[in-house]
């Protein structure tokens, strides 16, 4: 357990970059790119340990009470 | 051809802070120089056993706080399959290059970019609570970790107990500044620099 | 000066230590452990200072932190502090302290004259009035207010003192050293569990302290005294006295405040005067104990009405009367607690009972020491202006709406109790939700949401064999879940006085023709009928009601009047009190110092700095530095007298006529290797580089998924799989953790290390058409002619024995070069340079220059790559990759990333040749037409060029590829200019580059 300053948010964990060469429509990479849910409640999100190991991590928080309830290294799976 | 360590305009030699009825009882702060400081990363689909490689009598150890160390050399555990290796043998670097190869690792001479500052004594962990959040009644012999002393990135490598013994590595640049902060948080307990 | 109120054989002072101190400006005497309230009590002085709003006097009223009136400036050691309680701040030798919101003196104080337009100055005043005519604010209000504003005077000198932080850990952190902090503190510490026990004043034992108890065959306070001593002796406990935890906050975390020299004359040299602890514990025992509640009537904030408790807090622990002949108003038995002690000392108290036919152990006891009773009383108001001389009285009818006959009866003081408020502050900040209790009237805590507790009287538990009983339990209970011992400590046997009901009476009606003020926030002047007022005007929710009327919100933040409020509230409006609600607690708790908050980062400290290897010798070159971030880097090096100008000009001409050299290390560096390192740039850059040969380096454009350009630099190929990329000095973390997260989220597959060596390398760039000659005669060894480190060549060379790397890039648009040593002979490579360098007439440039060389080239830098432009706005598009996919390229077919008319960067030269052009203005046709003006660009850099001698900028503007000739202005709002300009190409010099290809 570390105090929250050694880290640096990233952004949603949930979302997923679409591959390299793909086609893919308009509306898809819009919301790839630009569309997110701002959750009021539990929320996976991204935090890279920056004054630590340089390791991504994922983080399962709540938005209004800061509660942490899971974290997962950057190659395990969100199981939603 | 002459050289500057990280520190050298900024530690000076003397007795500071309330060094009053404490006989030698007093922290030591030093510069420690001319270290070989080398990253070894293994690439994720490498498929060797780093266990299995030994380097100085040494093998890597892939868990978090973990020291690997002999007298002269410290393996320092600085994330997964990612080791700085400190050394005061320089010409370790060859025996490096040679058994970690390139195909699976990544070895990175980074020797002069940090500042490395050493302090010693009782009231050593006291001076580190005062700007690094970490719980440092956890922190053992032969333990290393990375964070933050007044904002500034550092790692700690905790030699010795009775008295302390810990090492601080930060980037070179900031080490001014981590200098002046920690002499600065040693004033209340009185210390000698070397 | 004699202290006639001082008893001779009661009290935890020192009275070997004799202590003198100056009050508004006169000298008294007290002892070692007094309060400057106890001090002043003591010698019989009661007027302290004049109320808020309304300037009536006011004396003491607590002895504690339930403190609202006694404020004082205080002065030590030649500093000077405003806003300090009396009640808190311990007695030291030469202390000095002056009342605050009067003038000339407490005594005659003209502000008093808003006593009497008191009908002028109703609740809601601040928002009603001072509205209206409109230029009066500025003029006359603003002015009037800002004088009448405030309490004590803040220093305008800098605070010497040392303040300093910890970060601690522990497994239980217990705040109050009251029994229940005592007892769970005790019970955990002896299951083995890792202790800290903070208490807010300097001794130990809370209202063991005061209360007439015993426990096993001791004392309260002699039991106290040695589980303390035994705690202190515990090698994991950490026992603290004046230390308040203020904030609780999130995953546990709570703040203390230490004041470690706040009650010496001064601060031990090198040591802190306060400390501030950041606490992570694993539970947390909260032991804060209860804040008595004063009873509402007519003019019940004169000096001399005091809460009862602290009226015996003042006589046991300090030996201090606060009155000779007291009267003691109350609804509860806990005021004759207070009495009892009184007639033991000597005094004759008489206790005013609001209810009928109370019973219990300790009214009993009163009776039989012979103490003048009067049941279904009350006082109806308090007489005399400066200090309590009478009290009128009256009987009471049972439904407590109708008075008696007002009686006058000649008194001193008036000990009020109202029952108690427990102080569920830290609990509330951890989210815990209160809830009511009926049997108290008051809020407990409900349901934790975080790994808290609460005990004891903070909990509305107020006899002492439930208290501990239940503090020993958890204490027990709660270090068994962390140290898996069950090691038990029996539990003492308490003797205590039983007590009946309270009476669930607050507020004294106003008797036929009169209106006296009944005071319900005692600090911010707020009364019963301001209340009324909010209510009659339509304020409902709590919340609106306090910030109409200020109830609850001056600086002791409510502690004896916000319960007050809400019962006349929910009387008013005939609801409920939880029906009502509460105002949710904040930290801190009681105020704290900003200088402990900061710590040690002020000055030097104040934020870290970086400093290449060559820092020192800019600085002792005259160099005058500048703040980018983080680092210190040369802006110029000044010449005599010369300004930022005319050096910038000076050294950017020697650059395109000599040769000159940049300090450029905090450029950032990022050592890249692997087997896929080739693909993983091929994908972060625009450009293609599978193909880029060893040896060679290649100018890259990064961009962000939403096409954005994030940063550029040159990567070089230092070997096969072995790359060495830089940055810009602003991006490189930010580049860093770009790539981290791309090979660890998104491409795992990829083998490649990315790691910053930045501070590995020192690097100089030097640049201009004596270059090569320089370069040659640095690395004598090497062939660097123009075959053989061609441009955008790299090799490896030996500086008069230090490795080094050579790379022939260039930022100024000169034929340049930079050059990487490993930092340690970063120096020794500068003054290399410089020795060299001498026959070519070398200068050393800083950013100002850097600046101006690449400005005139039309190089894009941070200015134009600003978050907002894309590839095609810096004239980059050439270098976007028609053949692969890379991060940012599917987002530039956006409709408005491919207009017709689409920004792009332009160069700018004013008509007259003379102007500078301030950057950011904007760009339009026409400068005279009506506002809004349409805005068809903005500039993003200027100089001064010094190949044309003339100002020249660049700039974003719309459809700039067809706009080279245009004549537009440039208009700066800011700065009050309209300047005709011309619009040109962006590349001001050498075009063709030409130069860096020779």
């Amino acid at each position: 357990m570390r105090s929250q300053n050694e880290f640096s948010y990233g952004g949603d964990a949930t979302v997923k970059r679409p591959d390299l060469n793909k086609e893919i429509s308009d509306q898809e990479w819009d919301n790839f790119v630009y569309n997110r849910k701002s959750l009021r409640g539990k929320h996976w999100e991204l935090w890279q340990h920056i004054s630590g190991c340089r390791q991504w991590i994922k983080v399962e928080r709540d938005t209004a009470t800061h509660e942490i309830f899971m974290t997962l290294k950057a190659n395990e799976e969100i199981s939603l | 051809m002459s050289t500057i360590s990280a520190l050298a305009n900024v530690h000076s030699t003397g007795q500071f802070g309330d060094c009053e009825n404490k006989n030698d009882n007093l922290l030591n702060i030093s510069e420690i120089k001319n270290l070989l400081i080398v990253q070894i990363v293994q690439y994720k689909n490498s498929s060797i056993s780093f266990e299995s490689i030994d380097i100085d009598g040494l093998n890597l150890k892939d868990e978090p706080l973990s020291v690997v160390n002999n007298n002269e050399t410290r393996i320092l555990w600085n994330g997964p399959k990612n080791w700085f290796l400190i050394s005061t043998k320089k010409d370790l670097l060859n025996n490096v290059l040679e058994v970690f190869k390139e195909t699976d690792f990544a070895v990175t001479d980074l020797s002069h970019s940090r500042a490395i500052i050493e302090i010693e004594g009782e009231e050593a962990i006291e001076v580190l609570k005062k700007g690094c959040p970490f719980n440092f009644n956890t922190l053992e012999k032969n333990n290393s970790i990375n964070s933050t002393y007044n904002g500034i990135a550092f790692t700690v490598d905790k030699l010795d107990n009775n008295p302390n013994k810990i090492r601080l590595f930060t980037l070179r640049s900031f080490g001014e500044s981590l200098y002046h902060s920690i002499t600065d948080a040693s004033l209340e307990f009185g210390y000698k620099s070397l | 000066m004699t202290q006639s109120f001082r008893l001779n054989d009661v009290g935890l002072i020192n009275r070997d230590k004799k202590i003198s101190f100056k009050f508004n400006g006169v000298t008294y005497y007290g002892y070692e452990g007094d309060t400057l309230a106890s001090a002043l009590i003591a010698n019989g002085v009661h007027l302290v200072g004049r109320s808020f709003k309304y300037h009536r006097p006011r004396g003491f009223f607590g002895a504690g932190v339930d403190e609202p009136y006694a404020i004082v400036q205080l002065y030590r050691n030649g500093e000077t502090e405003p806003n300090i309680k009396a009640t808190e701040q311990e007695l030291f030798e030469g202390l000095e302290a002056k009342s605050v919101n009067c003038w000339p003196s407490v005594n005659f104080d003209v502000g008093a004259i808003n006593n009497f337009l008191k009908i002028f100055l109703p609740a809601g005043f601040y928002y009603k009035t001072f509205m209206w005519p409109k230029s009066f604010w500025y003029k006359v209000y603003e002015p009037f207010i800002r004088k009448a504003a405030g309490l004590g005077v803040a220093s305008t000198k800098h605070d010497k003192e040392r303040y300093e932080h910890k970060y601690e850990y522990c497994d239980l952190l217990i705040a109050g050293s009251g029994p229940s902090g005592l007892a769970s503190a005790y019970a955990a510490a002896k299951n083995g569990a890792r202790v800290i026990l903070a208490e807010d004043k300097s001794r130990f034992g809370g209202t063991l302290l005061t209360s007439d108890v015993n426990i096993g065959n001791q004392t309260g306070k002699e039991w106290a005294d040695g589980i303390i001593s035994e705690l202190k002796e515990m090698p994991n406990v950490t026992v603290k006295n004046r230390s308040q935890v203020f904030g609780y906050y999130d995953h546990n975390m709570l703040v203390m405040s230490e004041r470690i020299s706040d009650h010496l004359p001064s601060t031990k040299k090198f040591h802190p005067k306060q400390r501030l602890w950041y606490i992570r514990a694993k539970e947390v025992l909260i032991s804060s104990g209860s804040i008595e509640r004063p009873l509402v009537f007519g003019n019940n904030d004169t000096p001399g009405v005091m809460l009862s408790s602290a009226a015996k807090e003042y006589l046991k622990v300090y030996g201090v009367l606060v009155g000779k002949k007291p009267l003691i108003f109350t609804n509860n038995d806990s005021g004759y607690e207070t009495a009892i002690e009184l007639k033991k000392n000597g005094v004759d108290p008489i206790i005013l009972d609001t209810r009928k036919d109370p019973h219990s152990e300790i009214i009993d006891e009163a009776k039989n020491l012979g103490i003048e009773i009067k049941f279904s009383y009350v006082v109806v108001a308090a007489q005399g202006y400066k200090k309590v001389k009478s009290a009128d009285i009256s009987k009471i009818s049972d439904d407590k709406e109708q008075l008696g006959t007002i009686e006058n009866i000649k008194c001193d003081c008036i000990c009020v109790s109202g029952f108690w408020t427990p102080t569920i502050h830290l609990a509330s900040q951890s989210g815990n939700k209160t809830q009511f209790k009926e049997e108290i009237d008051a809020f407990i805590p409900g349901e934790s949401k975080q790994n808290e507790k609460t005990l004891g009287a903070a909990n509305g538990i107020y006899t002492l064999d439930e208290t501990l009983k239940s503090s020993f339990e958890v204490g027990n209970e709660i270090s068994k879940k962390i140290t898996n011992k069950e090691n038990k400590v029996s539990f003492p046997n308490v003797v205590e006085k039983k007590s009946t009901v309270h009476d669930k009476f607050w507020c004294v009606p106003l008797p036929k023709g009169k209106n006296y003020k009944r005071f319900l926030d005692f600090q911010n002047d707020v009364a019963v009928s301001d209340i009324e007022i909010a209510l009659r005007e339509g304020y409902r929710s709590i919340e609106h009601v306090k910030r109409y009327t200020t109830l609850g919100m001056a600086t002791d933040q409510g502690k004896t009047s916000n319960l007050n409020g809400l019962q006349l509230v929910s009387k008013i409006e005939n609801k409920v009190v939880p029906a009502v609600g509460h105002t949710t607690f904040r930290p801190p708790y009681t105020p704290v110092s900003i200088g402990a908050i900061v710590g040690r980062e002020i000055g030097k400290h104040s934020k870290p700095t970086r400093k290449s290897p060559m820092h020192f010798w800019h600085e002792k070159n005259n160099a005058v530095f500048v703040d980018a971030g983080v680092w210190l880097r040369p802006r110029y090096y000044k010449q005599g007298n010369e300004t930022l100008f005319e050096g910038s000009k000076r050294e950017a001409k020697n650059v395109r006529t000599n040769v000159g050299v940049c300090d450029v290390t905090t450029l950032g560096k990022i050592d890249i290797k692997g087997p896929d390192a080739a693909e993983l740039l091929n994908r972060v850059y625009t450009n293609a580089w599978l193909k880029l040969p060893v040896g060679k380096a290649r100018y890259g454009v990064m961009l962000r998924e939403d096409g954005i350009v994030m940063d550029d630099g040159t990567t070089t190929r230092i070997s096969e799989n072995h790359y060495h990329m830089t940055t810009t000095t602003a991006q490189a973390a930010n580049v860093l953790s770009h790539l981290e997260y791309y090979l660890q989220l998104v491409w795992p597959d990829l083998n490649v290390n990315v790691v910053s060596s930045t501070e590995q390398w020192a690097g100089a760039a030097i640049a201009g058409p004596k270059s090569r000659d320089l370069l040659q005669k640095l690395f004598p060894n090497s062939d660097v002619s123009n075959e053989g480190l061609p441009f955008m060549g790299y090799m490896e060379g030996d500086l008069f024995g230090v490795k080094a790397r050579i790379f022939r890039i260039s930022f100024s648009g000169e034929l340049a070069y930079e050059v990487n040593v490993e930092s340690d002979y970063g120096n020794f490579m500068w003054e290399k340079i410089m020795e060299i360098g001498e026959e070519f007439q070398i200068q050393p440039y800083g950013t100002e220059a850097l600046s101006t060389l690449r400005i005139e080239m039309g190089h894009v830098a941070g200015s134009e790559l600003d978050g907002r432009t894309i590839p095609y706005d810096n004239s980059l598009e050439g270098l976007l990759s028609k053949k692969k996919d890379f991060i940012g390229k599917r987002s530039l077919t956006r409709e408005a990333f491919t207009a017709e008319d689409r920004q792009k960067v332009v160069g700018v030269v004013p008509l007259d040749k003379k102007t500078s052009i301030p950057e950011g203005s904007h760009l339009v046709k026409d400068s005279n037409a009506p506002l809004p003006n349409p805005k068809l660009g903005y500039i993003s850099a200027s100089c001064w060029s010094v190949e044309h001698d003339n100002p020249f900028s660049l700039a974003i503007l719309k459809n700039g590829k067809n706009m080279i000739g245009e004549k537009l202005y440039v208009m700066s709002p800011l700065k009050n200019k309209v300047i005709p300009v011309e619009i040109v190409s962006s590349h001001y010099v050498d075009p063709k580059g030409e130069r860096v290809r020779s």
